[in-house]
């Protein structure tokens, strides 16, 4: 009976959503702003302007009504994830219209304008939301189906560059190049949810797994392709010195993220004093570096001062592992804890003179490589690079390095015994595992993957000082982690990358961007505790709390074009 | 010939807690060995000595006359390896990966080999592979190897465990209660696992509960009562000795009254 309201709930939701799009949304014209002749809220009356946040919600609407009457497999959650995505453009659209237009008049009625837009779109969304609930739960689609290697690879391609075009859609939809813009918070949340929306209900279809199983299966073209978008990505429309920087940074803390993701997602040790690694490998290379302030007035090549880097961050990891020989748990969480501090403090008050304490050691010298500056713009081929483009694609290699590191030790006998050790440490020893050895070389390799991401990191800066790796920056690169999915490398990038840009992003909402920043995480937390995207093991592991339980073999629906092909295989 | 596995007098007291006293096991080369008694008997605390969980307090375990070294890791290379009373698989590791765990002691891939994947580390990798799936149809689990562990019923849960033991090409399989749990049909296939294990080589003690399943199994019975070795011998002296039916069954009945009208004498008195 309940099932029976589903469909013309949704129905009805999805064309009330589409009406709501259509409707004018502000009452009232904004007089302020750095460009004037976008400054208005009536930059929200146009039917499909800049924002395209309409054009998003017109799309959904259209997509609840076609999803209501077509069969579909999993119809609960393709309609909720387009549910939520409309909610969610509608809720913040609305909410920064009533807060920027002067209240609950600028999203009503006001000297005689109505514009109810924002308020029908929320009550649609809720309606198709509710409706969509009313249906039955589905088990996770699973497409099993395995094509000739070159349909797998050709799919790879398109899925790795519509990503990319996904990836600086996302960056720039707030407006480019970082200039202030008044409307660049909600657009950017706007986009987002309707990004969030098409994913989710791809998810519901089975695709985005099909596609992460095709990825693991053809690793190393995956990698390649993945490489060879990231150096795409200064040719296209992010290329400019601003974003630079900012992929650059996320680079840096993706790398880093990674090598955490060794301590933490592989052999389970919560490290909370990470960051100071990458302190380490930063002030090596600075002092190495020939800038006057350093202590050692030698400048080595970048390769070997990185290399250096790497090394001695790997030996202070071996000394900070060594407790864990002997400390578990919530114990050894304190033990890292305190080393974060202790290095903080240290290179505060710069013990030892080698940090330069609170001056920092300044004015590192610009990497160049064949007397190229890597801070300026290259041309190549009468083509105009932005600046800092060497810097990026130093760091795209540095990742491309630091994935590889992961992804090798993880499918290794090595690897395994880390899991081993996350899952039943007294098992994994009673099976001939050394888990003192294989816990400190868990810490080793990690904190030298961070020296190395540090080594970069002070010369991309110009500048190494403490401040750059206080406590929450290890707290930041963790949630990273377990945001992204533990275990996984597009998990650590995806939550480096989250936990760098959306601050950025979120400027338009000045001192609540933490806030909101904080909110996401919690509700993210909620309905998805493995993470964005998650390790197939963790993923078995948290998924009973979102399925029904049944057992792997009852809710995989066998495609049957994958039999079908499996047949024809054998 | 030596015993494989020889416990000398082995003691073992927490705090002022005597929970073994000194027990000896001989087990012979492709023998399998019962070890019974009731709840608290000290079965798994010598266990835990014989596979260097706990270092007994006096008394030597002696692996092919060699004293055992005092860590497990070292154990389990030394071979003998172990299943778990309460089942202690990997549960979010698949089937096939779980055998590849116990095959780790054996593969010899470094750190720096396992980094760069060589040909040397594809060869080890193969051979571990074909290894764990040639045990996973040993025990009868060839065809969910890819299913994870958690998501196994529970008979099979017990088998991947032996095979992950078996894994660590042990000379000596310890099993702690394999039968736990099981319905006649399991058990009869239990025992003729372990029949075949014992015929590829493999030396094995078994802790059970069922005495029934251990007095058909076993070619040899130690009982424990008490942390105190009661008897030892094949099954059909053990099972005819008077005091291990006390042990298990309480005195008989008879003497129960006799004993309740001593006390009830000794109360009017």
């Amino acid at each position: 009976m309940k099932t029976a309201m589903a469909r013309p709930l949704s129905a009805i939701g999805s064309v009330v959503l589409i009406i709501g799009a259509l409707l004018p949304w502000a009452t009232f014209v904004l007089n302020d702003g750095p460009y004037p002749d976008k400054a208005t809220l009536e930059f929200f009356d146009a039917p499909f302007g800049l924002s395209s946040f309409r054009l998003y919600l017109e799309i959904l609407g259209l997509a609840g009504i076609v999803f209501t009457f077509v069969p579909v497999r999993d119809k609960i959650r393709v309609l909720k994830s387009i549910g939520w995505g409309a909610a969610g453009i509608s809720v913040v659209n609305l909410l920064f219209i009533a807060g920027d237009g002067g209240g609950l008049g600028a999203i009503t009625a006001a000297d005689g304008v109505p514009a109810f837009g924002s308020i029908v779109a929320v009550v649609g969304s809720a309606v198709l939301l509710f409706g969509a609930y009313q249906l039955p739960p589905e088990p996770l689609t699973v497409i099993d189906s395995k094509l000739p290697w070159w349909a797998e690879w050709l799919i790879l391609l398109a899925a790795f560059v519509a990503l990319l075009f996904l990836i600086t859609e996302t960056l720039t939809a707030g407006g480019h190049s970082g200039v202030s813009d008044p409307y660049i918070g909600p657009l950017f949340l706007s986009y987002l949810s309707a990004v969030g929306a098409l994913l989710g209900v791809l998810h519901a279809f089975g695709v985005t797994e099909w596609i992460s199983d095709m990825s693991e299966r053809h690793r190393v073209f995956s990698i390649v392709v993945l490489v060879l978008c990231a150096v795409a990505v200064p040719f296209t429309s992010v290329g400019n010195d601003y974003w630079m920087t900012i992929t650059a940074n996320i680079g840096v803390y993706a790398a880093t993220a990674i090598g955490l993701n060794i301590v933490v997602g592989l052999a389970g040790l919560l490290d909370l004093g990470y960051v100071a690694f990458m302190g380490i490998g930063a002030f090596v290379a600075a002092n190495l570096s020939g800038a006057v302030a350093a202590e050692f007035h030698i400048q080595l090549p970048f390769i070997v001062a990185a290399i250096a880097s790497g090394i001695v961050a790997g030996v202070f990891g071996a000394v900070v592992g060594s407790p864990t020989l002997r400390v578990r748990g919530d114990y050894l969480a304190i033990v890292t804890l305190a080393f974060g501090e202790i290095f903080v403090r240290v290179s505060q008050n710069n013990i030892g003179g080698l940090t330069g304490g609170s001056n920092a050691i300044p004015n590192i010298p610009d990497l160049s490589l064949f007397g190229a500056q890597f801070n300026d713009a290259p041309t190549i081929g009468g083509l105009q690079l932005p600046g800092g483009v060497l810097y990026y694609f130093l760091i795209v290699l540095l990742v491309a390095l630091v994935m590889f590191v992961f992804g090798n030790l993880k499918n290794s006998r090595i690897g395994r015994a880390w899991i081993a050790i996350r899952e039943d440490e007294d098992v994994a020893r009673a099976m001939g595992v050394k888990t003192g050895k294989l816990k400190i070389l868990a810490f080793m390799t990690g904190a030298t993957l961070a020296g190395l991401a540090g080594a970069v990191f002070a010369h991309k800066l110009a500048t190494a000082s403490y401040d750059s790796f206080q406590f929450n920056q290890s707290v930041t690169l963790l949630a990273a982690v377990i945001l992204g999915g533990m275990g996984t490398i597009p998990g650590a990038v995806l939550g480096a990358a989250l936990l760098f840009v959306l601050p950025e992003e979120l400027r338009q909402f000045k001192d609540y961007r933490l806030l909101f920043f904080g909110l996401a995480l919690v509700v993210i937390m909620r309905f998805r505790p493995q993470g964005l995207i998650a390790d197939r093991h963790r993923r078995a592991e948290l998924a009973d709390e979102d399925t029904t339980g049944e057992s792997l073999d009852d809710t995989a629906i066998k495609e049957p074009v994958a039999v079908a092909a499996k047949e024809a295989g054998a | 010939m030596t015993p494989v596995l020889q416990a000398r007098d082995v003691s073992m007291v927490f705090g002022g807690l005597a929970a073994l006293k000194n027990v000896s096991l001989d087990l012979d080369e492709g023998k399998i060995v019962g070890l019974i008694g009731p709840n608290g008997a000290g079965k798994t605390t010598f266990f835990n000595c014989l596979t260097g969980l706990y270092t007994p307090t006096t008394g030597q375990v002696l692996l092919k006359g060699d004293p055992l070294p005092g860590d497990p890791a070292a154990v389990t290379d030394a071979g003998v390896a172990r299943t778990f009373q309460n089942i202690r698989l990997f549960p979010s590791m698949t089937v096939l990966e779980n055998v590849l765990l116990g095959r780790h002691v054996r593969m010899k891939q470094g750190p720096l080999s396992s980094l760069f994947h060589g040909p040397a580390f594809r060869r080890g990798e193969a051979a571990a592979r074909d290894r764990a799936r040639e045990l996973l149809a040993f025990v009868g689990l060839g065809k969910v190897e890819d299913e994870l562990s958690r998501n196994l019923p529970y008979g099979d849960q017990r088998r991947l465990e032996i095979a992950r033991a078996l894994a660590t090409d042990p000379a000596v399989l310890l099993l702690d209660e394999p039968t736990a749990g099981m319905n006649p049909q399991e058990t009869e296939a239990a025992r003729q696992l372990i029949f075949r294990i014992r015929d590829t080589g493999v030396s094995v003690v078994v802790i059970e509960h069922d005495t029934k399943f251990i007095f058909t199994l076993c070619d040899r019975v130690s009982v424990l009562v008490q942390g105190e070795l009661l008897v030892e011998g094949t099954p059909d002296e053990v099972r005819g000795d008077p005091r291990v039916v006390e042990a298990y069954l309480g005195k008989p009945p008879e003497e129960v009254e006799a004993e309740l009208q001593a006390v009830q004498e000794g109360e009017q008195s």
